[in-house]
């Protein structure tokens, strides 16, 4: 994180401390983190919503009690979330009686580098032209077939591998000039 | 598989991906494998449905302001004020020239008289009515004042209350700047409302603000009790009565630097003459054939020494030589020439610190039966005991009993220090009140309540001690 950003962040957080309101900059600016955070420990989609929900929950009920000690903002979600994470392993295995998972808190720092790329790659989608990026939502967020979505759109099968192909193109040009 | 079309190929993948397989890519073209890695991290892509749902939830809580006030149903969306008005109309008018209001709505009946109304005061929006009695709706003016005041935040709190006072409004506060931060007073409407204004000028912490507010309680309190009194004296006043007054005047002059600040000819063709020592009155009254009231005083001065030798210089005599005591004073006692005694002493600390009730004189009785005697003072004129010390039979040594502002000392009776029968002037709230509960505690009348050319009401009684007390309240 780049000074400027990091104090802008900072700016961001004590104005959210203040007025509630303004904690919808910092969930638009957090939510992909988070979403790929938690996506990469938990593969069910609606386990994952509702733990991304969660973690913006607890933040925004705790945002008084954050500090700034020079971490991002993005590492204390990250702690709620891998709390959240943990908790829930833990009381699966109540309800299982098999061994929890271990420990989510020590994230290896390797991984956050993945998420980190995975939520670049989630905020790219929403910078793909409007053609391109509705038809990534639909395949990969709506998990839609080819045919489904080209019945929506009405446009040929052919156009929607077309655009998926040059979506999935311009999204690895992005990613790869960083 | 090699001639499909690449974007026919990267779909199969992605198909596959999707389905959480992995794809087999070993005769795709390398762009398709590569492609296919994106995909891979693409899915489980959020929804937008899914991130504008969570978006709108957070508003929601957002609009809580914390999670233990999300019980809905308690949720309150704005508070009104709706002011009732035995002409809204005329009402409605005032509003307009004195706050610069404008009329938003106006709902009327065919006779014209209004059953609602809204205007907007700045920021602020009020509705407003005529009188509707079936339905509980009573102007100030039927009733007879509102105990709701309504504040109004403004930017110019001098100039909006110029321009409501050449409007019709009074001011009933007037504007100054407030310990709080603000500089605000208060107007009131002729329609019988009171609007409190003011424009903030500085923040002041909550925990400065609650000193300021005990300060302000401690003046009131103060202001309170000196009601009835004239400027500068405390409750109690001795009221020292000799035969050769204009003596003792001197004495106390040279000996103890009193100041003289009023002297006339008294109600019996004497002497009546006041004077302060330190922050303490004393009146000193008397002449040839008037019965004496000498008094023994309890009195602090800067340097006991130099008053004790003072005193002698004046023709007083000595009763004690100048000596520490173990109470934190240094002390010593004479008797002046006109028989009244002075027991001064120089505290080693501040007066205050010992008693910050004590004055720099203070009356001091040597009754006989001072346990008696606090009963009598406390039925006839509510005095509180603040201090007794005792033998165990019940002998008291030193008490302290409170008076209004002031401390009246007494000692039983022993040797040398013999009841001395003493006059005070004792300032009370309601004289006729006092004189009547002096009377029922035992206390004779020498003189019922009445007004006196001088501007106090008062009246003389003699209590069981001998010692005369006149009751009096400053009424001019």
């Amino acid at each position: 994180m780049s000074p400027v950003n990091e104090s802008a962040e900072r700016l961001l957080i004590e104005a959210a401390q203040k007025d509630p309101g303004r904690f919808a900059e910092l969930y638009e600016q957090n939510f992909h983190r988070v979403y790929a955070y938690v996506a990469r420990r938990v593969r069910d989609r609606s386990e994952s919503q509702d733990l991304t929900a969660h973690v913006f929950q607890q933040a925004l009920a705790n945002l008084d009690k954050f500090k700034w000690r020079g971490a991002p903002f993005s590492a204390w979600l990250y702690r709620i979330a891998a709390n959240a994470i943990a908790d829930q392993a833990r009381k699966r295995s109540r309800e299982t009686g098999d061994d929890p998972v271990p420990a989510t808190s020590q994230i290896a720092e390797l991984d956050l580098e993945a998420v980190e790329r995975r939520a670049q790659l989630f905020q790219a989608v929403d910078k793909l032209p409007e053609d391109q990026r509705r038809v990534i939502m639909m395949r990969f967020a709506d998990e839609k077939s080819i045919r489904d979505i080209a019945g929506e759109l009405g446009r040929s099968e052919g156009a929607v591998k077309q655009l998926q192909f040059r979506g999935l193109e311009s999204l690895r040009a992005r990613l790869s000039e960083k | 598989m090699a001639e499909r079309l690449i974007i026919d190929q990267l779909d199969d993948a992605v198909a596959e991906i999707l389905a959480g397989r992995a794809p087999d890519l070993t005769n795709s073209d390398p762009v398709v494998a590569m492609l296919a890695e994106m995909a891979v991290d693409l899915r489980g892509l959020p929804t937008e449905a899914f991130r504008a749902q969570l978006r709108q939830q957070l508003g929601r809580r957002e609009e809580m302001s914390s999670p233990a006030q999300e019980r809905k149903a308690q949720t309150v969306r704005g508070l009104w004020a709706h002011l009732v008005f035995s002409n809204a109309s005329a009402a409605m008018d005032f509003y307009k020239k004195a706050f610069g209001a404008t009329e938003t709505m106006r709902l009327t009946e065919p006779g014209g008289k209004i059953g609602h109304a809204e205007m907007k005061i700045g920021e602020a929006t009020i509705s407003l009515s005529d009188e509707y009695p079936d339905y509980g709706s009573l102007s100030p003016q039927t009733i007879g004042g509102s105990p709701i005041k309504l504040h109004l935040e403004v930017v110019d709190v001098d100039e909006f209350a110029r321009v409501a006072v050449a409007a019709g409004a009074t001011i009933t506060r007037p504007i100054q700047d407030q310990f709080y931060g603000d500089r605000a007073g208060q107007l009131l409407d002729p329609f019988g409302y009171t609007w409190a204004i003011s424009t903030h000028i500085k923040d002041v912490p909550v925990d400065e603000l609650q000193q300021k507010v005990e300060e302000w309680a401690t003046q009131e309190a103060e202001k309170k009790s000196k009601k009835g009194r004239r400027e500068g004296f405390h409750s109690v006043t001795p009221y020292l009565t000799v035969r050769k007054a204009p003596e003792l005047v001197d004495f106390v002059k040279s000996a103890f630097g009193a100041t003289e600040l009023f002297r006339t000819t008294g109600s019996a063709g004497g002497l009546h003459c006041e004077v302060k020592i330190g922050e303490s009155m004393v009146m000193i009254g008397g002449g040839e054939g008037i019965q004496e009231w000498p008094t023994a005083i309890h009195l602090y001065v800067p340097d006991v020494d130099a008053a004790y030798q003072r005193a002698l210089d004046a023709g007083a005599t000595s009763l004690a030589t100048p000596t520490d005591q173990e109470y934190g004073e240094r002390s010593a006692a004479v008797q002046d020439s006109t028989g009244n005694h002075w027991y001064i002493a120089t505290t080693f600390t501040p007066l205050k610190e010992i008693d910050q009730d004590l004055h720099t004189v203070t009356v001091y009785f040597h009754p006989v039966g001072a346990a008696r005697m606090i009963e009598f003072l406390d039925q006839a004129f509510g005095a509180k005991e603040v201090m007794r010390h005792q033998s165990d039979e019940g002998y008291i040594y030193h008490a302290k009993v409170r008076l209004g502002d002031s401390i009246v000392e007494m000692g039983e009776a022993h040797d040398q220090w013999q009841s001395m029968p003493t006059a005070i002037y004792l300032y009370v709230e309601d004289v006729d009140a006092v004189y009547e509960q002096a009377l029922q505690a035992g206390a004779v009348s020498v003189v019922p309540p009445a007004d006196q050319p001088y501007g106090d009401r008062n009246a003389w009684v003699k209590d069981p001690f001998e010692n005369i007390w006149y009751i009096a309240t400053t009424v001019a």
